[in-house]
């Protein structure tokens, strides 16, 4: 049975290849200087160089924080390049025909068949290559229904107006020290707005790929749907294999105004180092959603890559009958350490939230839940329900939870349970004399053990998912 | 950093008896201690801004009475502002047992001061260097001591003082400890008491920290646990202007078994915060803890309950469990249970909720005639009551429950 944890632990990383693109890129190091290039390199109007540039003057008085339950090497902000896109970026393709062919094969490789997924699935791809977006589908579709979807670079051209109004009011560009980075230096991302009453026609997804060594992704997204309407967004990376730690700073603010709902839902499945925990990706993102009266705000994530998971979706229930959410499922395996949670802030009446938080630890990992929930004086009859179970595979590693609940209205309820166990003996003992064999049995436990959570996903999200987990999880039954 | 806090290492210097060594290092440990803030996680609830510039009178020459509890036929050691006022040389004491103060050198205070409890107390370490009275208790492998031994702290105003018990139970031997609290002027009161409890033997303890009104108390109670010995401890807390304890529960030997039940009832604007964290560093240990908070208006409760599991501590299992009232606008509850977990056979649970009182039952109630304050005060208070059920000495229970209900309908009427 260690024969097998320890092929699995080696297995390599599927993922893990280079494509070799021509790409025009910063020498490393930040300085006020950097910032203005990057923002003159964008064509960016003048507002959004200086925004830029006081995030960057809160940044420098913030200390980088040290409360997770993390434990990393310093991260030498100045031996990252802030600036890198595909060289091909500069004829504009009008279409899929004109993209580098290159980044094409990429995105097979990768799965992402952008030409079915047209055809088919009825999905829109902005996919981000790097820190440029390069494709831009279903564009026409959707501005028929007056949705805008575009990366955010090309919003603040065209959208000034309202990038303006919500850029950073749901996390403020001194909110801690990645998103004051994030601020400062991001390169691109998406935006989506829904007009009133609109719902969107099909979901909207993101497919993220970190390559060229040495580029930190600093992406925001900007979600705001207007009162009553509608969106799902998916969004789902991969990253290739290399030795060098990789930043990844991202923002993600959602804003549902009035009746809106809007539901995010990650796989995140990024390089997370080698046996020892070498090389991997450090996933310190932000996110933040604001819910406006009877809005809805949903977040469903699969973790399972990166090296250092720093990660709390969370949610600001400031309308009244807001409800927030959050599914997650977060496996680490080899040395990965994980601190992940949400935040529910529930600030108006008869607010809801749920939390369902699935910690699967197998090899020398850490994986710990960490989140708030806090009613505040005016949450009159608000609500919380949180649950969150941890799962321990093999005996080197750990799973932990930290949650912290501050209440301060005496009609407000909550509840949070939490477990910890192995996956049982008599569980794998009745799969197997079922015959199925001990990996499958195993994946089976713990694919049940996260099914609330996949439920949430969408359906090509949950597929995926489901894979994702069984891969991760081969040969780590002992 | 805090005057009141430069003071204490000031008159730490003056400190000396036998105990300096260990005083010492001590007083080096605190001088390295940051003032805590709202950054300092063991104190992000908790402001200490009415201790920092705090200045009370050192010595007192106060006298007063320990509070009688009817048929609990105990041994009383009491301390008034922190001086042991009992003759503790004409003490009848059952077999089995010695009753030392701190001042006089012994095995067994040498074993234990300063060494079950962790160092990272900024207040333990306070009461490291400035506790010079105490005392200690000795129990002899294999005595079954039936007689409750009760150390009373009783604070009087404008006094600060500080207090240390020490306490050895031996191999397969039996006691009984109450720790009793009292004090409503404005003082600061600190206590810290070190229990080793060895193997097979059994300790029944007792906090009742029942400070209120103008006292300010903090203090701690920290076990050590060796193989297959048991502990049954609860905890009894009032707010009063800050109650800050920190409870550490160490399961050093296999098979040990913990039950720590706890039970606050916070009147308006009083504070109270409890920390508690139980380490298990060996396999197959046991612990089920259990809190349950009533907090009246405008008091504040903070309640942080980590379960550590080491390694090496396969087959434990531990549960926590916490559960709060707020009874009005203003009142306000902090708590985080929480788990760290690096076994993986064991089976582990927390849980927390903060909730009105349940509108059926209490409509189920009023249906059957019973009066709408009665039926409050009977839904609500049978929620502490039944940890108060579970206390093994009946004599201290029969005592608490109607002083608690008291409390409790005071609270309401105050609401």
């Amino acid at each position: 049975m260690s024969e097998q944890i320890d092929q699995a632990l080696k297995r390599k990383y599927d993922a893990g290849f280079v494509s070799e693109i021509e790409s025009e890129t910063f020498p490393p190091g930040l300085d006020e200087d950097v910032i203005r290039r990057l923002s003159a390199m964008k064509d960016e109007p003048e507002w959004m160089t200086e925004w830029r540039l006081q995030a960057y003057r809160k940044w420098l008085k913030m200390e980088e924080p040290d409360w997770a339950h993390v434990d990393y090497p310093k991260v030498d902000y100045q031996s990252i390049s802030y600036y890198s896109a595909p060289k091909s970026m500069k004829d504009k393709p009008k279409s899929l025909d004109e993209v580098d062919p290159e980044l094409l094969r990429t995105y097979e490789k990768l799965g992402i068949p952008l030409h079915e997924q047209e055809m088919l699935a009825g999905v829109a791809v902005d996919a981000v290559f790097d820190s440029v977006s390069v494709v831009t589908t279903f564009r026409e579709k959707l501005e028929e229904a007056g949705v805008i979807f575009c990366p955010i670079s090309e919003a603040i051209k065209k959208y000034p107006e309202l990038v303006k109004k919500y850029l950073g009011t749901v996390v403020p560009k001194g909110d801690n020290y990645f998103a004051a980075l994030n601020s400062a230096v991001f390169t691109d991302g998406s935006f989506v707005y829904i007009p009133k009453g609109v719902r969107c026609p099909m979901e909207l997804s993101t497919y993220f790929r970190i390559n060229e060594q040495n580029t930190g992704q600093f992406e925001r997204t900007l979600i705001v749907a207007e009162e009553g309407s509608y969106v799902s967004y998916l969004e789902g990376c991969t990253a290739p294999q290399r030795d060098e730690n990789q930043l990844h700073a991202a923002v993600v603010e959602l804003v549902a105004l009035d009746d809106a709902e809007i539901k995010y839902s990650t796989v995140q499945n990024w390089y997370p180092g080698d046996e020892d925990g070498k090389g991997g990706i450090y996933n310190f993102v932000t996110k933040r959603g604001l819910c406006e009266k009877n809005a809805k705000i949903s977040w469903t994530q699969v973790e399972t890559g990166s090296a250092v998971t720093w990660k709390y979706p969370s949610c600001i229930l400031k309308g009244d009958n807001s409800v927030g959410e959050f599914y997650s499922v977060a496996l680490t395996r080899g040395k990965q350490q994980a601190d992940t949670g949400t935040k529910m802030i529930h600030l108006g009446k008869n607010t809801k939230s749920t939390i369902i938080s699935k910690g699967i630890s197998a090899g020398r990992s850490n994986n710990a839940y960490r989140g708030l929930v806090r009613m505040g004086p005016g949450a009159e009859g608000a609500r919380n329900f949180t649950e969150c179970d941890s799962l321990l595979i093999g005996d080197q590693c750990g799973a932990h939870t930290f949650p912290y609940i501050e209440s301060s209205n005496p009609t407000a309820i909550v509840e949070h349970e939490a477990t910890t166990s192995k996956v049982s003996d008599d569980q794998l003992f009745l799969c197997q004399q079922r015959g199925l064999d001990p990996e499958k049995a195993v994946s089976m436990i713990v694919n049940g053990f996260c099914k609330e959570v996949f439920r949430e996903l969408p359906m090509e999200f949950a597929v995926e998912a489901g894979k994702l987990l069984e891969i991760s999880l081969e040969g780590s039954v002992g | 950093m805090s005057q009141w806090l430069a003071h204490v290492i000031e008159r730490a210097a003056n400190v000396d008896d036998w105990l300096s060594p260990v005083r010492a290092n001590a007083l080096a440990e605190l001088k390295q201690k940051q003032w805590p803030g709202r950054r300092t996680e063991a104190w992000r609830y908790t402001s200490l801004h009415k201790v920092a510039d705090l200045a009370l009178k050192t010595s007192s020459q106060a006298v007063a009475e320990a509070p009688q509890v009817n048929g609990l036929n105990s041994i009383d050691l009491v301390f008034v502002d922190g001086r042991l006022s009992t003759d503790i040389a004409h003490l009848q004491l059952p077999e089995g047992i010695r009753i030392a103060a701190l001042d006089a050198k012994s095995d067994a205070a040498e074993a234990l001061f300063a060494n079950i409890k962790p160092a990272h107390h900024l207040f333990g370490l306070v009461n490291d260097v400035l506790a010079q009275q105490g005392i200690v208790i000795d129990v002899a492998e294999g005595a079954q001591v039936e007689q409750p031994i009760r150390i009373v702290n009783v604070s009087t105003n404008g006094i600060e003082s500080h207090q240390r018990t020490l306490v050895r139970v031996g191999q397969g031997a039996k006691a009984t400890i109450i720790e009793h609290g009292v004090g409503n002027e404005q003082s600061l009161n600190t206590v810290f008491a070190e229990y080793d409890i060895a193997d097979r033997a059994s300790l029944e303890h007792y906090r009742l920290a029942l400070q209120e009104d103008q006292a300010i108390h903090v203090g701690g109670s920290h076990f050590r646990l060796h193989n297959e010995s048991k502990l049954n401890s609860t905890l009894v807390g009032y707010g009063s202007q800050l109650t800050r304890l920190d409870v550490d529960i160490e399961h050093a030997g296999e098979h040990a078994f913990a039950k720590f039940n706890n039970i606050y009832l916070l009147a308006p604007h009083e504070h109270f915060d409890l920390h508690s964290t139980i380490e298990h560093a060996q396999p197959n240990g046991t612990t089920e803890e259990n809190a349950r908070g009533i907090i009246g208006d405008k008091a504040k409760a903070v309640f942080n309950g980590r379960i550590h599991i080491h390694r090496h501590a396969q087959k434990t299992l531990a549960e926590l469990n916490n559960r709060n009232l707020l009874l009005s606008r203003g009142a306000q509850i902090n708590t985080k249970p929480e788990l760290e977990i690096y076994a993986d056979d064991v089976q582990c649970a927390h849980g927390a909720t903060v909730a009105e009182i349940d509108e059926e039952a209490l409509y189920y109630m009023l249906t059957r005639g019973i009066d709408k304050q009665q039926a409050l005060v009977m839904l609500n208070f049978g929620f502490v009551q039944e940890l108060l059920f579970q206390m093994p000495n009946k004599a201290l229970a029969d005592w608490l429950q109607p002083i608690l209900r008291q409390r409790f309908e005071r609270m309401m009427e105050q609401k």
